[in-house]
């Protein structure tokens, strides 16, 4: 049988830039700037949240918000996907819209969470904050009005759902993963910058960098309003991915997934994020239920594959902490501009005289 | 309006020893051996499967009644506690013991926690899917043994409350008057005084865990009688055991103990008055435990321990002059 990846390979791509999206997003406030934001899940479901309630929404009342039809129930999704289909420029557009929408919701909720992570030591605040995760997803699955409750808020179109259907997953695909790419570039940037080196010393030595007139409470929020931005962006491209807003997907083992990712690549690094996040995208394609197939396995194990996922997520966790607490790619300098035209020049007085006196070398 | 009160409140008394047995596990590992132990949750679980599976193992006997009836409870909860306590044992010599040799921060070894979480969870599931388990539902059930003030006593009402009452005095005398109970204590105040002082460690250490695990576990097997067990069994509970330990102010045996109390009642009746009175839905009960967790780390992280009449007075100073700043400035 001949393997087929149309599927398959859209479906990586998408979940590799939204897990990637929300590991960079915690390695920012807890590699940087040392917030062990371990409720990442809450953030994310905000944004998914904030782009569910707008899109549906504006597409119920450009469907004329039909009386006979129930909003939540199967029938008003179809409304809402026939709708997004006959009008492209409006749903790439709400698309465009939600995100914008689903980072500035999850910003603003960053900064509520400045007030406890200002007052709290860092396994207190992990606890609150994964207490904030857990409690959120119970409230919203029993308050109807935010996400439909235990029916979910289904019917939010694929923003390309007007293309032909061979094509949208892998359109999306790429969509995400340029997204994904651009807040990488964005998350390196930043954590180069001059704010980024002083996020570091927050997170070694908040007392020095007070002392040295830093506003640190200020600079906390700024970073969780970062991180917390990006997770809803996340949360947002989620929603749009499986068309559905439902709050019982959104469980701890999301956040603990993406913190997997960054422990395992490295703090504070990157580059590591970025293997960490390929690993846990492999591992994620080699428990699904549809791997083995590829293989012309047809045998199923009598327990959910699901299990097997989350069990390897423990064991990389107990692994990376007892053996290479500093990940695979450890932390390294900072890469100001001034220390790459440094470089740059000694490389040069090194090629005009090779003899060179060893005092110029620079690490 | 009448509100009925009776039985919330013996349910209240119930969820409120559980409460405190399980919880007591989770304050004695933060003490003494600095691990905001979310695994915890999994001794729970485990207990529960265990004493479950054993009761239906020997089902048959659950007919006899009497001394056959008695020896298949009294050994699931004791096949529960020690499966629990060993399981427990073993996570802390092979990840929280190498961990904090090596000085790792509490935040560490709550992220290792989770992990060890993570494994224990799903290979319980790994394992009770295959037997086709996954919902277990012990054989030994509740029975209602008389109506006190119409609310229904029952024979788990007889069995937790004073296996609890026994256990926190039986640890209050442990603690207080043996030379291993003292060098708890004392590890549990200053770890390196401790050490210098000539308390073993180690042993000490190896205590702690095998408790804690212990009562998680006999914990979890009266909850296996008052409703099936599941993997997720565990992690539902550990919310609320956070906010009575984190009541009591994380690290105090007796702030423990009134923590799993008030939090039993605050679930509980709490919800109840709630409901009756203002119409609150059930279903938001966890938001109970997560208002307790947050407005204690916020207001008292010292928790209730301590706690004095004109503490709280000044406490309600001090808001009402924010607030009243807060109004003022706009």
């Amino acid at each position: 049988m001949p393997v087929d990846l149309s599927f398959l390979l859209p479906f990586l791509g998408t979940i590799f830039g939204i897990f990637f999206i929300l590991a960079v997003s915690f390695n920012i406030e807890y590699g940087y700037a040392g917030q062990p934001n371990l409720g990442k899940v809450f953030f994310y479901s905000v944004g998914g949240y904030a782009a569910a309630t707008l899109t549906t929404r504006a597409l119920w009342a450009l469907a004329g918000s039909p009386a006979d039809i129930p909003f939540l129930e199967d029938a008003g999704g179809v409304v809402r996907f026939a709708v997004a289909r006959a009008n492209p420029a409006v749903i790439v557009g709400l698309f465009l819209a939600s995100l914008v929408l689903a980072g500035l919701v999850g910003a603003a909720f960053g900064w509520l969470t400045s007030y406890p992570a200002l007052r709290l030591r860092g396994d207190f605040l992990a606890i609150s904050l994964i207490a904030v995760g857990e409690v959120s997803r119970v409230f919203v699955l029993n308050y109807e009005p935010i996400a439909g409750g235990v029916f979910g808020l289904s019917g939010v179109p694929n923003p390309f759902s007007w293309l032909p259907p061979r094509v949208v997953d892998a359109v999306y695909a790429v969509v995400v993963l340029g997204i994904a790419f651009g807040l990488y570039v964005f998350a390196i940037r930043l954590t180069n910058s001059p704010f980024g080196r002083l996020l570091k010393s927050l997170r070694d030595d908040e007392l020095a960098s007070g002392v040295y007139g830093k506003n640190t409470p200020k600079v906390k929020a700024r970073a969780l309003m970062i991180g917390s931005g990006m997770a809803g962006v996340a949360g947002a491209l989620y929603v749009f991915y499986v068309q559905t807003a439902y709050a019982a997907d959104f469980i701890p083992i999301v956040s603990f997934t993406a913190v997997t990712m960054v422990i395992l690549g490295g703090v504070a690094n990157h580059k590591g994020t970025l293997v960490g996040a390929a690993f846990m995208t492999l591992l994620d394609l080699v428990t699904r239920p549809v791997f083995p197939t590829l293989f012309d396995i047809y045998w199923r194990p009598p327990f959910d594959l699901n299990y097997v996922r989350y069990l390897a997520i423990g064991v990389i966790i107990i692994v990376v902490l007892m053996f290479r607490p500093k990940g695979l790619l450890p932390e390294r300098p900072v890469e100001t501009s001034a220390v790459r035209v440094a470089r740059r020049r000694v490389r040069e007085t090194a090629r005009a005289d090779p003899s060179g006196s060893p005092g110029t070398t620079l690490k | 309006m009448v509100v009925e009160l009776a039985d919330p409140i013996l349910q209240s008394i119930l969820l409120g020893s559980s409460y405190t047995l399980m919880a007591i596990g989770l304050t004695l590992t933060y003490a003494i051996t600095r691990v905001p132990n979310f695994a915890h949750a999994e001794f729970i679980t485990v207990g529960g499967y265990t004493a479950a599976s054993f009761a239906n193992s020997f089902g048959g006997l659950l007919a006899f009644g009497g001394g056959a009836y008695a020896a298949v409870v009294t050994g699931s909860f004791v096949v529960a506690f020690l499966v629990a306590a060993v399981i427990a044992l073993a996570t802390d010599e092979l990840v929280f013991k190498p961990l904090f040799r090596r000085g790792a921060t509490p935040l560490h070894l709550l992220v290792a926690s989770i992990g060890v979480g993570l494994v224990i969870r799903y290979i319980l599931s790994i394992v009770v899917a295959s037997y086709d388990v996954l919902v277990l539902r012990s054989r030994i059930t509740k029975e209602t043994l008389f109506a006190m003030a119409g609310a229904p006593f029952t024979n788990l009402h007889a069995w937790a409350i004073p296996t609890t009452i026994a256990i926190a005095i039986g640890l209050h005398m442990l603690f207080t008057r043996t030379r291993l109970g003292k060098g708890t204590r004392a590890m549990a105040s200053n770890f390196d005084l401790a050490r210098v002082a000539g308390i073993r460690t180690t042993q000490v250490r190896r205590f702690t865990w095998f408790l804690a695990g212990g009562l998680a576990g006999l914990g979890g097997a009266f909850w296996s009688v008052n409703v099936p067990m599941t993997p997720e069994t565990g992690w539902g509970i550990l919310l609320w055991l956070f906010a009575a330990s984190i009541l009591g102010g994380f690290v105090s045996y007796w702030g423990t103990i009134a923590g799993g109390f008030v939090v039993g009642f605050a679930e509980n009746l709490g919800i109840s008055v709630l409901h009756d009175a203002f119409g609150v839905s059930f279903s938001y009960r966890p938001m109970i435990a997560l208002v307790i967790i947050v407005l204690v780390f916020l207001l008292r992280p010292r928790g209730i321990t301590g706690l004095t009449m004109p503490d709280l007075g000044g406490m309600m100073r001090k808001w009402l002059a924010r607030v009243r700043a807060a109004f003022g400035r706009g």
